[in-house]
């Protein structure tokens, strides 16, 4: 064999190698500047973070403020009055909840906000069962969901004979447990404002990959994650769907406060705009640079079909389970047509991921 | 096969190029396994989930408990160790297959082409004598050693590697990866945070160039790799042309390193002589005097013919997709155990109701209640998965108090960039399906798009 030849072969390909390979470990972006390659996606991403995401916490932290004060009016002196302005504070709260919904990574997942502050159906008797021992531990996952959270502020404060309860002998209890439960949301939102404040914003900003755990990547596997939970938990599974047409209208979300369509728009508008990108640089605007033009207006078109779908059920949702049923079957098939763009169609066009798992292509 | 041929396939060939080969394999395997470890794949794959889609004959491959399947894990791993030094060779091999099979064989959902490359690879290494020269088992007993094998024990390495190019270059000879450089189209954008090539990305040129240089190369390397006077510059290209692949696709894993391992087969007898003399205690062992040289087989003449069935197995195998009717990409009937590697970008919803034959209403399934997100997403693509699913929820909704359960699933699939659109008849009670080799007929026919949706 030539040796002149078999250098040169080994040493350019060593060579062309560790080029290669140190591209590739360049590649994660860091925040450095450098890594900044894409232009179009930075400018998309610090829209989201700028513009939407930090913006929408903000929102929902002075709701909250809000919220607290009409917590405490009420707590002081519970009546059907006070009940009503605590309403519209509570409902103003949640439907600022909506708009961070789908921002459920980064800092709102580690502190596992989504779950503490909005699983429902509430379960009260652990609820009732804690406010009678007066200990309880909202920081277990999974265990302590349903026991805080705004569908337990929606339990206790709405619920049929609430105001009544404030008035009983275990009134002190009952009134630190609300207070409890509104400090603790306040204070996992803070947290996770004050991350997107802070380092977090850069994380956000810099990751250019679609992989699992990248920015684009969490921003349209969360938006599948909300449509699925529309789908099923907030209108399929109380209207039966997943018990054979056997209805069960407490399981909605807010079904004691009575604004569970409300919440549902809120939630699904709030999608549109992500998708959107509010007036900035969204998903819409990637869709269009990847020549799929088609896909992003029919997927706009969706969103606007399930959404009046959604507007034509009469409230309460509750109530409409069984009245209206052919309206919320309806909405159903629209959100789920929805899903359907957003899981297939628009997941493959931007290649985002699911899994760290090895796959040699499908 | 002719007679002189056959004598060609028994001459004697050095035995240094199935030494490295042992070697290397080993090794390889050895950290791969440990990366799937370290990155908790055990227990996520599984452990964690409490169904799996097995392989069809294969029912009785199920996951052992957490610490067994731990405990197997590291079987394999030493088993790999013991086959990367040459200790108790043969056994090792025979451990390192049959326990590597089994684990792959738990769930399609990971099926991976290299996983099955490496089944067969370890498959033929029971039977091939790596041992027999700068091993701990030769250093143990000298008299083992042997410096020549029939040179077809190297050369059925080399047509292993040869059906994994040729097929996959093969695959893709199909209209979407030449004429509409799909996937490449679709997966090229989302790369875009390299660096210095990163703003190519968005290029539609870029993915027609990366499209046709992956076909030619899959087509043509091995015989760049078999001619002694191109072979280092290919060897140079298949270095290229996986780093390449495992920089702009890290989820391929494991396979541009055991290509890059395994082509190193095609070098000749003196090549691996000079790499080896670099490793240690080489130089003294590979001095030693041997009693005979070359290492003969006892059963030649069936060993023969074993090889020559297996040859052909290898050649049939991925064709058997031509005896099924419509477009593969689309029913993947014939499509795993083929060599097709990236070849489609293929994503699915799918939304299974489960209904009592008396009842008017039904059951619509949670998905993420039986699947994990990545068993979920290879289900809804496939249909042998989905079969499997639809037997599984009927068999779950059963002891639920579902009498007679009746799965139907609605199913929307995208493929290559194409919209999605149904996949599955949604009115066929999947539940009275069977499984088989025979064309599912509930799948829809595949109709190419009638207007260029994008």
């Amino acid at each position: 064999m030539n040796r002149k030849l078999f250098r040169t072969g080994i040493v350019g390909a060593a060579l062309a190698a560790v080029v290669l390979y140190a591209c590739s470990k360049g590649g994660d972006g860091d925040g450095s500047g450098a890594a900044n390659n894409d232009a179009f996606k930075t400018e998309m991403l610090t829209n989201y973070a700028d513009n939407i995401i930090t913006p929408a916490y903000t929102n929902l932290q002075a709701k909250l403020g809000l919220l607290e004060t009409s917590v405490n009016a009420f707590l002081a002196t519970p009546s059907t009055g006070t009940q009503a302005t605590l309403k519209t504070a509570f409902k103003d709260a949640w439907l600022g909840f909506e708009n961070v919904s789908a921002a459920y990574f980064g800092p709102g997942a580690a502190v596992l906000l989504n779950s503490y502050i909005n699983t429902w159906p509430a379960v009260p008797a652990k609820i009732e069962a804690g406010i009678q021992s007066g200990t309880y531990n909202f920081t277990i996952p999974v265990a302590s969901d349903s026991i805080q959270g705004f569908p337990t502020l929606d339990y206790l404060l709405f619920s049929a004979d609430a105001v009544q309860k404030f008035a009983d002998a275990g009134a002190a209890n009952r009134r630190k447990y609300v207070q409890d439960v509104v400090t603790r949301i306040k204070s996992l939102v803070d947290n996770t404002l004050n991350q997107w404040k802070g380092a977090y914003r850069t994380t956000f900003v810099s990751s250019l990959k679609t992989d699992v755990g990248s920015s684009i990547g969490a921003l349209i596997n969360q938006f599948a994650f909300e449509m699925d939970a529309l789908k099923g938990p907030r209108i399929g599974w109380p209207f039966g769907k997943q018990s054979n047409g056997i209805v069960f209208a407490d399981k909605c979300e807010g079904y004691y406060a009575g604004f569970s369509a409300d919440l549902a728009i809120a939630n699904l508008t709030s999608l549109k705009n992500y998708f959107k990108g509010g007036a900035g640089k969204g998903i819409d605007d990637y869709l269009i640079l990847l020549k799929k033009d088609k896909l992003n207006s029919d997927v706009l078109a969706q969103f606007d079909v399930a959404l009046n779908a959604l507007k034509a059920i009469p409230a309460p949702l509750s109530a409409s389970f069984t009245n209206n049923a052919t309206l919320v079957e309806a909405a159903y098939k629209e959100v789920q047509k929805l899903l359907t763009l957003i899981k297939t169609d628009v997941a493959s066009a931007t290649a985002v991921q699911i899994t760290y798992m090895d796959n040699d292509g499908d | 096969m002719t007679v002189t041929k056959l004598h060609a396939a028994g001459r004697p060939v050095s035995i240094t190029p199935l030494v490295t080969f042992r070697i290397v394999f080993g090794w390889l395997m050895f950290f791969s396994i440990l990366r799937f470890w370290w990155r908790g794949w055990v227990t996520t794959v599984y452990i964690q989930p409490e169904f799996h889609f097995t392989y069809w004959g294969f029912e009785w491959v199920q996951p052992l408990g957490s610490i067994d399947m731990h405990v197997l894990f590291a079987c394999i791993a030493l088993s790999a160790l013991c086959i990367a030094i040459g200790l108790w060779y043969r056994v090792a091999a025979i451990v390192f297959f049959l326990s590597f099979t089994y684990v792959e064989l738990i769930d399609l959902t990971t099926y991976l082409n290299h996983y099955y490359f490496i089944s067969l690879v370890a498959f033929l290494l029971i039977w091939l004598p790596a041992n027999r020269h700068y091993s701990v088992d030769v250093w143990r007993r000298p008299q083992l050693r042997r410096t020549e094998v029939p040179a077809w024990t190297i050369g059925i390495l080399r047509f292993q590697m040869a059906v994994v190019y040729i097929f996959a270059g093969i695959a893709k000879l199909d209209a979407d990866w030449l004429l509409h450089a799909e996937p490449m189209r679709t997966w090229l954008p989302s790369k875009s945070h390299l660096p210095i090539i990163g703003k190519y990305m968005y290029a539609t040129w870029v993915a027609y160039l990366f499209s046709w240089f992956g076909a030619v190369y899959d087509l043509f390397i091995v015989f760049f790799l078999l001619n002694k006077r191109t072979r280092l510059v290919a060897y140079g290209f298949v270095l290229i042309f996986h780093i390449a692949t495992a920089i702009f696709f890290p989820g391929i894993g494991m396979f541009p390193y055991v290509m890059i391992a395994a082509s190193l087969i095609f070098f000749s007898g003196q090549f691996h002589e000079r790499l080896l003399s670099h490793l240690p205690f080489y130089k003294s062992m590979a001095q030693a005097p041997v009693k005979q040289s070359a290492y003969q087989f006892r059963w030649s003449r069936p060993m023969m013919l074993a090889v020559t069935l297996y040859v052909l197995a290898q050649l049939l195998i991925p064709m058997r997709f031509l005896a099924y009717p419509d477009r593969l990409f689309w029913t993947e009937e014939g499509y795993r155990f083929s060599w097709r590697v990236m070849l489609m970008e293929k994503s699915g919803a799918a939304y299974f109701t489960v209904k009592d034959s008396t009842a008017r209403y039904g059951y619509a399934v949670n998905n993420s209640e039986f699947l994990t997100p990545l068993q979920e997403k290879m289900m809804s693509t496939q249909p042998d998965m989905i079969l499997k699913y639809a037997h599984h929820l009927a068999r779950e909704y059963k002891k639920r108090g579902v009498q007679h359960p009746e799965v139907y699933g609605e199913i929307y699939v995208s493929l290559n960039g194409e919209r999605s659109r149904l996949f599955i008849d949604s009115s066929v009670n999947l539940a009275q399906q069977q499984q088989g080799w025979q064309h599912y007929n509930w799948i829809l026919p595949y109709k190419l798009p009638v207007t260029e949706q994008k």
